[in-house]
């Protein structure tokens, strides 16, 4: 039989950049359900969404990538998915890479793979300074306390196991969640890796981490990892 | 003599308030009983000032007014303590709410897929 995969996609007030990456994504991987998080989107992403003929989870208002990305886990969950695979509604993850992303997965060699930029030596979007040295930060820190050394543990580019998906569907943590998803996933026992992947600048909407908002995200993200330590074994 | 009236004078405020609210069935019994609490203990001390004065005394403080200060000021932290906790508990139970009706969202879509599909 055939395994379930599901391709979760988070987005808001992405109305311009939707309807082309759904495109893309039915093109590259037909064989996926997809459905799109449309978290509380003032602008047309859910009607642009329905016109590809995608199913859409319409959030009541924003709850920010965290929230979005749980609901579709929890749908994973319900609707008993095998894999689910995260594909920012922004158009910054190309859909080509899907089918490398999926592949470990399948073979159940890991658990968790992250599509990372930096590995491998694909052209394409790295990011500014800025961001990268933040990066940085967090391959040293998830280093430290896991032992697992990733490239990239803030790309939202991954693959989930069904193991995982339960995970996820009961908790995922908030507010710029990848690398504490990281550590939780570690936490579960979760096998974890990644594969090169090549990302491209945002077709639509804005990150949602800017400016001083960075800052408060870093600690907050340090805190939560530190607090994920002293959480259960399981 | 003044300050004993001062506080009486705000303690009826805040009573009749509170009170008020709870008769109007704005405010829940848990949520006024602190306050009514606090009116309680207010007029108590205004009233019987002596009590109030033999407490701190006891309690080491050199002025029945440090003495009081020091009680509202643990009064404040703890009660915005217990407020954060239930501002926390209410944001849970709001998100866990608007994903239930994603979810809800999600599957009356995909039904009536199913049912456009059958006819």
């Amino acid at each position: 039989m055939n395994p379930k995969i599901l391709i979760i996609i988070p987005a808001f007030n992405e109305a311009g950049a939707i309807a082309r990456l759904l495109e893309e994504i039915q093109t590259a991987f037909p064989q996926a359900d997809r459905v799109v998080i449309n978290d509380g989107s003032h602008d047309l992403t859910e009607e642009n969404a329905l016109k590809t003929k995608t199913f859409v989870a319409t959030l009541p208002f924003n709850l920010g990538i965290g929230g979005a990305v749980q609901t579709g886990f929890q749908i994973a969950h319900d609707e008993n998915y095998d894999v689910a695979i995260q594909v920012d509604g922004d158009g910054q993850h190309d859909p080509v890479y899907i089918r490398d992303l999926v592949k470990p997965i399948l073979e159940g060699k890991l658990d968790l793979c992250v599509g990372s930029r930096f590995l491998g030596n694909l052209p394409g979007y790295q990011s500014t300074l800025a961001r990268r040295t933040g990066i940085r930060f967090f391959c040293r820190l998830l280093e430290l306390l896991t032992g697992l050394y990733l490239t990239d543990p803030t790309s939202g580019f991954r693959a989930t196991s069904k193991k995982l998906i339960k995970v996820f569907a009961d908790f995922y943590p908030v507010d710029f969640p990848e690398p504490e998803a990281i550590k939780i996933a570690k936490r579960h026992g979760a096998k974890i890796g990644e594969i090169p992947v090549q990302m491209r600048e945002r077709q639509g909407g804005r990150s949602s981490i800017r400016h001083l908002a960075t800052l408060y995200y870093m600690a907050k993200v340090t805190f939560a990892i530190f607090i994920d330590l002293l959480k259960k074994k399981s | 003599m003044q300050a004993k009236t001062f506080a009486l004078v705000m303690t009826a405020l805040v009573l009749f308030f509170v009170i008020n609210r709870i008769r109007h069935q704005k405010m829940s019994f848990k949520y006024a009983l602190v306050w009514l609490l606090l009116s309680f203990f207010t007029i108590l001390f205004s009233i019987k000032d002596a009590w109030l004065q033999a407490i701190s005394k006891w309690a080491g403080f050199a002025l029945p007014s440090n003495f009081v200060f020091f009680l509202l000021l643990i009064f404040v932290i703890f009660f915005s303590l217990l407020l954060t906790l239930y501002i926390n508990e209410q944001n849970s139970r709001t998100e866990a709410l608007a994903q239930a009706i994603a979810k809800l969202d999600y599957r009356l879509k995909k039904l009536e897929k199913e049912d456009e599909k059958k006819i």
